[in-house]
């Protein structure tokens, strides 16, 4: 007897709705087995993640700021990811979009509110400086076949490495100098007022501030919509993700496709870099243990993943996720260990990610071995 | 097409009928007396790190311990600098946490200090007093030059390795003070750095532990969170230094000593004068005379004659704090930088300040840049 998974030939509409159910009440109960095992009462402990994450005062707002970036990072994954093109590098690309945004900020802004020609520059440049560093694995890839998986996820470090050195080891542009403070520990350099972006307040719960950014990503992901389901270029995309062959064999310029689905990725999460410093930080923030420490790309990817590859679903994954980041925050404490819960973040994407599987997949027991029809193997 | 709709429709229909179980439930715990005062504390790595945020988070305890069921504590460990920070501020606040003490310099900046008037911030290593701004610390390059007499005597060859965290004044500052401790000990020994640009971070640590012990040196000390050096250096056998706790646990046969705090007794006062009403924002620096600072026990490898030199210059030090940055003090390219006869202050002349130091002293080897 031996266990095989196989591709199922028709996905069954009801598969499709059960299997979602199925997995967050499966991730729910294995969660609360660890909880109960470690002395923590499930329902009070998820009730807590809940009001953390949307119900008590100000928790809306700090969802919205963790969910923003995952927004970006999820749909430049997503844009990629629609033709096979698994560009990794979300995370460097986010910060080159940090960099890019946050030195023209500083260049062009001034004093006074927020100004609309300011705040355009420096999307514009977070676009342009995670749609070039996105371009490098692109370039490579459309020339000289180079995995993009590993380039653009080597390229991150090196991004890394250069947001530490922009602030660290160097007196760069981005770098505050004056003071005494600056002296003692390094920090980036304030942005000027008007290149910081403005929120837009919903009075309740004490105030929502809805960040600027936030709205340029409900945007992205309608721009990415209508590019890939309303377009000759989309199709293409999609023709080309799902057969390079019979694309090639269509006429679709194969390289032009790379090229371009890179930089657009590229320049989403490269967008979300820029957003993170006008909406958030208001510095380039160069500290490991700070927006390096976020790993904003790596999570994207998971959204995207959970969302599908679809831009709106997409939108709504980062702000569940962002959710249960931001609830993490306040869960953990003397009384329940940070580990505690990342496991529970961890079940609950294990466990959705998981049902995806079987929507498109079947388990199958074979028992007799010879038997087996050929099957195709799952990546 | 379809069906994903369908799946995106079940989920939310989840999320919603979870959303409608739980808000029917049990309210949440909020037995615990409210009249408890609320005090947090948040660290940049794990609270049992072994090292820099395992000290705090004894303090922590020992403020529990003193004021039992007058106060309630907690703590939130692995917090990123930014915007991490400013969401667990946010919800420390929403549940009554009105005095944080906020472990590592970068956190506290003037645009979350002014967000947040009502909460007392107390941020250790910083010098940004303001109106709800504390900043504290110690003046540890005493104690870290002590221990930098026992690596000099431990060692049998001329270089000592050094895993070092970021390029800045504070980490320069203890790294020279433990090379002019080795020097005091081994006349001429060089002192090696390998910066790991984090405060936590056992696997690049033991990294830079394992590259510079290959490079030749045969005692290895710290000035980073994590005991990871001092595993690598039991493992191949060479004598260590350690920083922050007293990790002579994780390296029973290697250990030496290591320049330790006691946070405790500074938070329990302001604590206790943030609980009546009497907190004032301030620049504490703690020292060997007030307790603040301290050399962990010895191990097995420091021989009797350094532990009396070590005594005697304790017992100097306590009375002439930082005596160890009184010029002459060359940097590594040989140029006066103090002249004889003065010394060093704390935060006053720039880069020749305590809290200002760029430069590394002569013997060190690697660059204050990083």
């Amino acid at each position: 007897m031996r266990l095989t998974i196989e591709r199922r030939l028709d996905q069954p509409r009801w598969l499709a709705a059960v299997v979602p159910v199925v997995s967050v009440a499966a991730a729910l109960v294995l969660a609360g087995i660890v909880l109960l095992v470690t002395g923590h009462d499930p329902f009070s402990s998820y009730r807590k993640l809940f009001d953390a994450a949307f119900v008590q005062t100000g928790s809306v707002g700090q969802t919205l700021i963790a969910a923003t970036p995952l927004a970006f990072t999820g749909l430049g994954a997503a844009a990629a990811f629609r033709m096979r093109l698994y560009n990794i590098g979300g995370e460097g690309q986010l910060y080159m979009g940090a960099i890019f945004g946050s030195g023209i900020g500083l260049l062009l802004g001034g004093a006074g509110g927020a100004s609309p020609g300011v705040i355009a520059a420096m999307v514009a440049a977070g676009c342009v400086g995670g749609a070039l560093w996105a371009s490098i694995p692109g370039v490579l890839r459309a020339f000289f076949g180079t995995s993009e998986i590993l380039t653009s996820l080597m390229l991150n470090y090196v991004a890394g490495y250069l947001l530490t050195y922009l602030i660290f080891q160097s007196q760069s542009y981005w770098r505050q100098t004056k003071g005494f403070n600056a002296t003692v520990f390094p920090t980036g350099k304030p942005l000027p007022s008007n290149a910081v972006w403005p929120a837009w307040n919903v009075h309740a719960q004490g105030g929502i501030p809805i960040p600027l950014g936030a709205f340029f990503a409900v945007l992205a992901g309608l721009v990415l919509w209508v590019l890939y389901k309303r377009t000759r270029f989309g199709f293409e995309v999609q023709v080309l993700g799902d057969s390079e062959g019979a694309a090639r064999y269509a006429g679709v310029p194969v390289r032009r496709k790379i090229l371009a689905v890179m930089a657009i990725s590229g320049a989403v999460a490269g967008l979300g870099g820029a957003s993170q410093v006008g909406d958030f930080s208001h510095a380039l923030d160069g500290d490991p243990n700070g927006l390096q420490k976020q790993a904003y790309g790596y999570s994207g990817i998971v959204v995207a993943a959970l969302g599908r590859y679809n831009p709106f679903a997409v939108l709504l994954v980062a702000l569940l996720i962002g959710g249960l980041d931001n609830a993490g925050n306040t869960l953990q404490g003397a009384d329940f260990p940070s580990g505690l819960v990342g496991v529970i973040q961890g079940i609950i994407l294990f466990c959705a990610l998981g049902g995806e599987v079987l929507v498109r997949h079947r388990l199958r027991v074979a028992r007799r071995v010879a038997a087996t029809p050929e099957l195709e193997p799952v990546a | 097409m379809r069906n994903r709709k369908l799946a995106l429709g079940a989920i939310l229909l989840v999320v919603a009928a979870a959303a409608a179980v739980l808000a029917l439930g049990t309210s949440p715990g909020s037995a615990r007396s409210t009249a408890a005062f609320k005090a947090a504390w948040i660290y940049v790595g794990p609270h049992n790190d072994g090292g820099w945020s395992q000290a705090h988070d004894e303090g922590r305890l020992y403020v529990q311990k003193m004021l039992g069921s007058k106060v309630q504590t907690t703590y939130k460990e692995n917090i990123a600098v930014g915007t991490q920070f400013d969401q667990t501020v946010s919800s420390l606040r929403a549940q009554g946490y009105k005095l944080i003490f906020a472990t590592s310099y970068g956190y506290v900046t003037p645009a979350v200090a002014a967000k947040y008037p009502d909460v007392k911030f107390e941020q250790a290593t910083g010098t940004l007093v303001s109106k709800n701004v504390s900043e504290y610390f110690g003046a540890a390059e005493d104690t870290v030059y002590l221990s930098g007499m026992a690596a000099g005597a431990a060692a049998k060859c001329n270089t000592i390795g050094y895993v070092v965290a970021f390029p800045i004044p504070e980490v320069i500052r203890h790294a020279n003070a433990f090379a002019l401790g080795a020097q005091a000990t081994h006349p001429g020994v060089k002192v090696k750095l390998v910066w790991t640009n984090s405060w936590f971070d056992p696997s690049k640590e033991k990294k830079a532990a394992q590259s510079l012990h290959g490079s030749g040196a045969c005692v290895l000390g710290q000035n980073v969170d994590s005991p990871a050096t001092g595993q690598y250096a039991e493992s191949v056998k060479v004598p260590w230094v350690g920083y922050d706790s007293d990790a002579s646990k994780f390296a029973p046969k290697s250990w030496l000593t290591a320049s330790v705090y006691n946070w405790g007794p500074y938070y329990l006062k302001r604590v206790q004068a943030a609980m009546n009403g009497t907190w004032k924002p301030g620049f504490y620096y703690g020292n060997i005379q007030d307790g603040f600072t301290k050399l962990a026990a010895y191990g097995p490898g420091v021989s009797a004659k350094a532990k009396a030199q070590i005594a005697a210059k304790m017992a100097y030090l306590k009375s002439h704090q930082n005596a160890e940055f009184t010029g002459p003090l060359y940097d590594q390219n040989g140029k006066l930088r103090v002249p004889k006869g003065q010394k060093m202050q704390v935060l006053k002349g720039g880069t020749n300040s305590l809290y200002g130091m760029n430069w590394l002293v002569k013997g060190v080897i690697g660059s204050p840049k990083g």
